[in-house]
C-alpha cells in the first residue's frame, strides 16, 4: 500500500468556494429578468397595430408549411444547428439518432447498461 | 447523523428558513462534493458544472431524504452518479470524434498547472486514468477519502465484498503502473 504516494488534490481557482453558494442558489431560483422584454413586447404590439391600420402589410403570395419554413431557415443558415437542437426538448436524443442513422453498422458495438450502477 | 446535519435539516424543513438551511448545507459540503467530482472529471469547469447540478438536485429532492444515512453519503451518492453519468456521455460522444476523452484527460494532466508540474503526481494521475471509471471511483473513496466500506456501500449501492475486490484490483494495477517505468 505504501508504494502508492499520497494523491495531491487538484486546486480549485482562488475564491471559487466563496462564490459557489451564490451561484448554486441563483441556479435554483433563476431570476427571470423580464423588465425590458415587457416593454419590447408592448412596442412591437403598438408598431404592429400601426402598420396594420395603415395597410403596410401586403398579403403573402406564397404560403409555406411549417416544415418548409423550418427548412428555409436552416438552409439560409438563419438558424444554426445549435439553435435547432436547442428547440428540442432532448437535443442529445436527436444527436444520438443522427449518429445512429449515419453510422448504422456500429450500432451494436455497445452492450452497456442503460443506467449507472447505482 | 451528525448534529450539524440535524440542524441543517431542521432549518430546511421550515419554509421560512429553508433557503438559509440549504445555503448552510452548501457551505458545509461544497469542498467535499467538488473534490470527489474533480478527482473523477479532472477539469475544473466540468467539476464546477457537476457540483452545481449535484446541489440543485439535492435541493429539489431534499424532502425525500429519509435521514437513514448522513447527508454527506446522500450528497456523495448524487455527486458520484453525476460524475459517472457525465464521463459515460463524454466517452460516447468522443467515440465518434477524432479525439479521445481519455487522451483529453491525460493531456490535461500534462498541461494543467494544478499539479505544479510534480512528475510523480502526474504519473500517478495517468495511472489512475487507466482504471475503469467505477474502479477509479472506488479507489478514490477508499484511498483518498478514507471512507469505510459500509459508507462506500451506501454511496454506491454495491456490496462490501464487491467494493473490497474492486479496491484490491485498483491498488494492484496502480502499483504495477508506477513500477513499470
Amino acid at each position: 500500500m505504501n508504494k502508492i504516494p499520497r494523491i495531491q488534490e487538484f486546486k480549485a481557482p482562488e475564491g471559487y468556494f466563496e462564490n459557489l453558494p451564490d451561484q448554486i442558489m441563483s441556479g435554483i431560483h433563476p431570476k427571470a429578468n423580464l423588465g425590458w422584454t415587457k416593454w419590447a413586447a408592448a412596442a412591437v404590439l403598438v408598431l404592429g397595430l400601426g402598420f396594420w391600420q395603415f395597410g403596410v402589410f401586403e398579403p403573402k403570395p406564397v404560403e409555406l408549411t411549417f416544415e418548409e419554413q423550418s427548412d428555409l431557415y436552416i438552409e439560409s443558415q438563419y438558424w444554426t444547428a445549435e439553435e435547432v437542437l436547442n428547440m428540442s426538448e432532448d437535443p442529445n436524443a436527436i444527436l444520438d439518432e443522427i449518429i445512429r442513422e449515419e453510422l448504422a453498422f456500429t450500432e451494436n458495438i455497445w452492450t452497456e447498461e442503460e443506467q449507472t450502477w447505482f | 447523523m451528525k448534529t450539524s446535519d440535524q440542524e441543517i435539516l431542521t432549518l430546511i424543513q421550515d419554509p421560512l428558513s429553508r433557503e438559509m438551511g440549504f445555503r448552510q448545507l452548501i457551505q458545509t459540503y461544497q469542498k467535499k462534493v467538488y473534490h470527489v467530482i474533480r478527482r473523477m472529471v479532472l477539469i475544473h469547469e466540468d467539476a464546477d458544472d457537476l457540483t452545481q447540478n449535484t446541489f440543485i438536485k439535492a435541493y429539489h429532492h431534499i424532502d425525500r431524504f429519509q435521514g437513514h444515512s448522513s447527508l454527506f453519503t446522500w450528497l456523495y451518492r448524487i455527486a458520484t452518479n453525476e460524475a459517472l453519468g457525465f464521463i459515460e456521455k463524454k466517452k460516447k460522444r468522443f467515440f465518434f470524434s477524432i479525439d479521445d476523452y481519455q487522451e483529453k484527460l491525460e493531456s490535461y494532466v500534462d498541461q494543467s498547472g494544478s499539479l505544479d508540474g510534480d512528475q510523480i503526481q502526474m504519473k500517478l494521475q495517468k495511472a489512475l486514468l487507466t482504471l475503469p471509471d467505477k474502479q477509479r471511483l472506488v479507489f478514490h473513496l477508499k484511498y483518498q477519502e478514507d471512507l469505510t466500506y459500509d459508507q462506500m456501500s451506501e454511496i454506491t449501492g454495491t456490496s462490501v465484498g464487491a467494493l473490497k475486490a474492486s479496491y484490491h484490483h485498483a491498488v494492484k494495477k496502480i502499483e504495477l503502473s508506477l513500477t513499470r517505468e
